[in-house]
């Protein structure tokens, strides 16, 4: 137990030994969650989550960037780091992937993070966090840290190098968000196999297990994302018939929800003033709160505000009313899904749960209220995303099994905008990928040389009402009346639902050349910068892998270690302070060598010299009325060094009667 | 056409005869028309459960996933191939697009929304254009009056209409039709194409009126 205040699951204790034989897959699978992630691998032909030595297999999708170039992954970033350096520590970041920064403005109002505009040379539509060390740091990068860690994970695990990756993605991704992605894989020095739609994936692990047969809808309600999907399980055919979604709704808007009540009983403005850390404190408050009610009646939060510590109270009754509106969100996307798919709730052989906020009882009613059917979660909906992509991975991967094959669809209609600022169509959304179009546009000025294409991507009719995706310049025409140049443009959406496009001038047979430039994410030249600056890129090999984890595993004990001194000197002992400095002095030296064993062994060592100190304040915790449910509140509270502003967060669980 | 793989003759379909690897589609020749993609005969009568599992069939066999790791050029083959595959299942699936294709097939055009008599081809008749328009304008009202009871009256008349008219383009198009039977499925076809946009309308207000529901919810 007393471990717990330290020993928190970090990825690069991954020990889990998987002997490299024929049967083991070496291409691995990537859930990579708004909230958290995952890697999982085929082993004895069973898809497996890869955990920690704590047996802990979700990494929260957290990264910490300290101010001396550090970067932390995971759950020490979320607890440790977090709740001291809000701004620096971001969370989420998935929700601001292949985004632009007015996409971030809506976020805007209750954020922890700060913004930052674009340098010289940089794609301007890019969300970039400002971080410590005077850094700018894109949602892409931020991404790639998170799957260098599980890289880590699975190579440690593997005991060898990395075939590849699948990684999954919503459904509703638009091809901005799914290049971003991809990129992101790339910076991690992965070679992406595949994108794999995340409720696909679900119904796959789903499928395979349970040997299921019939039209199933998946209900997939992450952290920042929704997706619906309808498929058709066939003989090894996993057709998907419709997707749906929308790609910024999740448990985060819960939490903002809940949040916004919270600052309303404390009396504050709905933004905290503007106050960061007390915005962090006040949503992870709330998100407590909304985990403590998953199965209590009524729970309660103290929060501290400047001086003095408010007690907020809130039942499930009330929490479901703050959170019912937003969850009303995805019923016009699940009647579209069964209408696009030509069926009907009552056609279903059942509805498949997945992502954590389908643990929520309100959730489980609203589904079963809205399909009519029982849900279906007995594979751990946290995982069953995770465990899919590892079986694709296993199938692309060669030698694999051929029983298997998945027939995935365009999530939104592709178009070009025409005269007008009008959309044309060239791909309609829900049609099966791979998939191409062909459509002939002509000059409508004498003596035009050249053609501006606008690719955007969206259901509405006008080209300020979709997502832009590409512009296209295409010159070198020679000059000939208007309508007599015949331009070819092509649309290809290849397996992984990413778009290209190619065009060419017909008439005269001459190729023209084409400029592509994103309108959201990084162009090519930028990524292959970032991969050139990435310093973690340079240590692809596991050893030296493993090095910068231990060295950063290190960097974090000792940080704990001295924020819980600050804070409770008073439970060292003269026994301790010696033990501690002993162990940390032979730390410190290791952690500069060149060896991560001894790096290891050295905070074993200070582990447990700190152990019977750590005893006393897990005890003091206890006494002092936590019910253990929330370690990450416990870990908070270590970290917090400013003891005026400290969040003293203890969530009480009252368990009550169920509310039916 | 002989096979990049293994050096033989492969044939004319998707996959080497002899060596089973995908093959790139010609660029020389007359492409093949959706029904030899799926190796169907050319018919509108066609059983869609013979079809769908053709399809899954040839998908298992031509799908890019199968060639993952291997050669690029047989990725290249199988992505083409897939494309054909899968453009060809979205054609004949659905009964009116099988119609429509096939009226194509057997030259007789039917006119773009857009392009009206300017594209030639079969166009709509002024009267059922004057008819739709007036429907239209009710429902319009209809919608304004928020009146649900009467959009789903007018819905349900319009569905019953276009289920007669999906039976008289099966009826033209059974067996081999002549000529005038292709123009009679024609002008059906293109009676057709008002009344789905009457019941896309029709169901932006159903969609509309359960998402004001679901706001007043709870």
């Amino acid at each position: 137990m007393a471990e717990a205040l330290f020993q928190i699951s970090e990825p690069g204790q991954s020990r889990v030994k998987a002997a490299c034989t024929p049967g083991f897959s070496r291409a691995v699978g990537i859930d990579l969650g708004t909230t958290n992630s995952l890697v999982a691998m085929v082993q004895n032909g069973k898809p497996v989550a890869l955990a920690d030595d704590g047996g802990d297999a979700i990494v929260p999708s957290v990264v910490h960037y300290a101010s001396d170039g550090d970067v932390i992954v995971g759950s020490a970033a979320r607890d440790l780091f977090a709740p001291v350096f809000p701004s620096d520590t971001i969370a989420s970041a998935k929700r601001f992937v292949g985004r632009g920064p007015r996409d971030a403005e809506a976020t805007r109002k209750l954020t922890p993070y700060v913004f930052a505009p674009a340098s010289a040379g940089e794609s301007e539509n890019v969300v970039r966090f400002a971080v410590a060390g005077e850094r700018a740091v894109t949602p892409i990068e931020v991404s790639a840290e998170i799957l260098r860690v599980l890289k880590a994970r699975a190579e440690a695990a593997l005991g060898t190098t990395l075939d590849g990756a699948v990684i999954t993605v919503p459904a509703y991704f638009d091809d901005g968000q799914r290049q971003a992605t991809r990129d992101a894989g790339r910076l991690a020095g992965l070679e992406v196999l595949r994108l794999l739609n995340e409720p696909t994936a679900a119904a796959l692990a789903y499928g395979l297990d349970k040997q299921a047969e019939g039209t199933f809808a998946v209900f997939d309600l992450g952290g920042g994302t929704f997706d619906v999907s309808i498929l058709k399980l066939e003989a090894g055919v996993f057709e998907v018939k419709a997707t749906g979604g929308d790609s910024a709704l999740g448990g985060d808007d819960f939490d903002r929800a809940i949040a916004a009540a919270l600052l309303a009983q404390l009396g504050l403005p709905a933004d905290a003033g503007g106050d960061r850390k007390l915005t962090r404190r006040v949503l992870d408050a709330a998100r407590a709160l909304k985990h403590a009610l998953t199965d209590a009646a009524e729970a309660s939060v103290d929060v501290a505000v400047g001086d003095s510590v408010t007690t907020l109270r809130l039942s499930r009754d009330e929490m479901e009313a703050l959170v019912r509106p937003v969850l009303g969100r995805c019923a016009p996307s699940v009647r579209r899904a069964l209408k696009d798919a030509g069926t009907e709730p009552a056609a279903l052989s059942g509805v498949i749960l997945v992502g954590g906020a389908t643990r929520m009882p309100l959730v489980r009613r609203f589904v079963k209220e809205l399909f009519g059917h029982e849900p279906l979660s007995d594979i751990d909906p946290d995982q069953v995303v995770a465990l899919g992509a590892a079986v694709q991975a296993d199938i692309l991967a060669g030698e694999g099994r051929d029983d298997v094959l998945l027939l995935d669809v365009v999530p939104l209609s592709l178009g070009l905008e025409t005269m007008g600022g009008v959309v044309e169509k060239l791909i309609h959304r829900n049609t099966t990928v791979p998939c191409g179009a062909t459509q002939t546009f002509t000059t409508y000025a004498d003596k035009q040389t050249g053609f501006d294409l606008h690719v955007v991507q969206g259901e509405r009719e006008m080209v300020d009402e979709v997502r832009s995706l590409a512009r296209f310049k295409l010159s070198g025409i020679p000059p000939m009346p208007a309508g007599l140049a015949r331009l070819e443009v092509t649309f290809l959406v290849d397996a992984d639902g990413l778009l290209k496009v190619t065009a060419r001038e017909e008439s005269t047979g001459q190729e023209a050349s084409i400029q592509v430039k994103p309108s959201y994410g990084l162009t090519d030249e930028e990524v292959e910068r970032m991969l050139l600056d990435s310093f973690a890129h340079a240590e692809s090999d596991v050893k030296t892998r493993l090095l910068a984890e231990q060295r950063v595993e290190a960097k974090r004990i000792l940080g704990a270690l001295h924020a819980a001194t600050a804070d409770t000197p008073e439970l060292l002992t003269d026994d301790d302070r010696r033990a501690i400095a002993l162990a940390q002095a032979a730390l410190d030296g290791a952690v500069v060598g060149e060896d991560a064993n001894a790096i290891r062994a050295a905070v074993e060592d200070l582990d447990r010299a700190s152990k019977p100190f750590a005893e006393r304040r897990m005890n003091r915790a206890l006494e002092s009325g936590l019910r253990g449910r929330d370690v990450g509140a416990v870990e908070a509270k270590v970290a917090e060094t400013e003891s005026k502003t400290d969040l003293k967060t203890r969530v009480d669980a009252h368990q009550g009667h169920r509310h039916g | 056409m002989i096979c990049w793989s293994c050096e033989k003759d492969a044939g004319n379909e998707a996959l080497c005869a002899s060596c089973g690897a995908p093959q790139a589609i010609s660029t020389h020749g007359a492409a093949r028309d959706h029904f030899a993609v799926l190796g169907v005969e050319r018919r509108y009568d066609l059983d869609v459960a013979m079809l769908e599992s053709r399809y899954k069939e040839l998908s298992r066999k031509l799908h890019p996933d199968r060639f993952a790791k291997g050669d690029p050029r047989a990725r290249k083959a199988a992505l083409q191939r897939t494309v054909e595959l899968n453009e060809a299942w979205r054609a004949l699936k659905d009964p009116m697009k099988r119609a429509t294709y096939l009226l194509e097939l057997g030259g007789v055009k039917i006119a773009t929304d857009d392009g009206g008599a300017r594209s030639g081809g079969v166009a709509a008749s002024p009267a059922l254009l004057m008819e739709m328009l007036e429907l239209r304008e009710e429902l319009g009202d209809a919608r304004a009056a928020r009146d649900d009871a009467k959009v789903r009256a007018m819905g349900e008349a319009m569905k019953a209409r276009a289920a007669r008219s999906e039976a008289a383009v099966a009826a033209a198009l059974a067996g081999t039709p002549t000529r005038e039977a292709l123009e009679g499925a024609a002008r059906e076809l293109v009676a057709l194409r008002y009344y789905a946009r009457f019941l896309d309308e029709v169901t932006a207000h159903e969609d509309a009126a359960a998402a004001r529901a679901e706001a007043s919810h709870g």
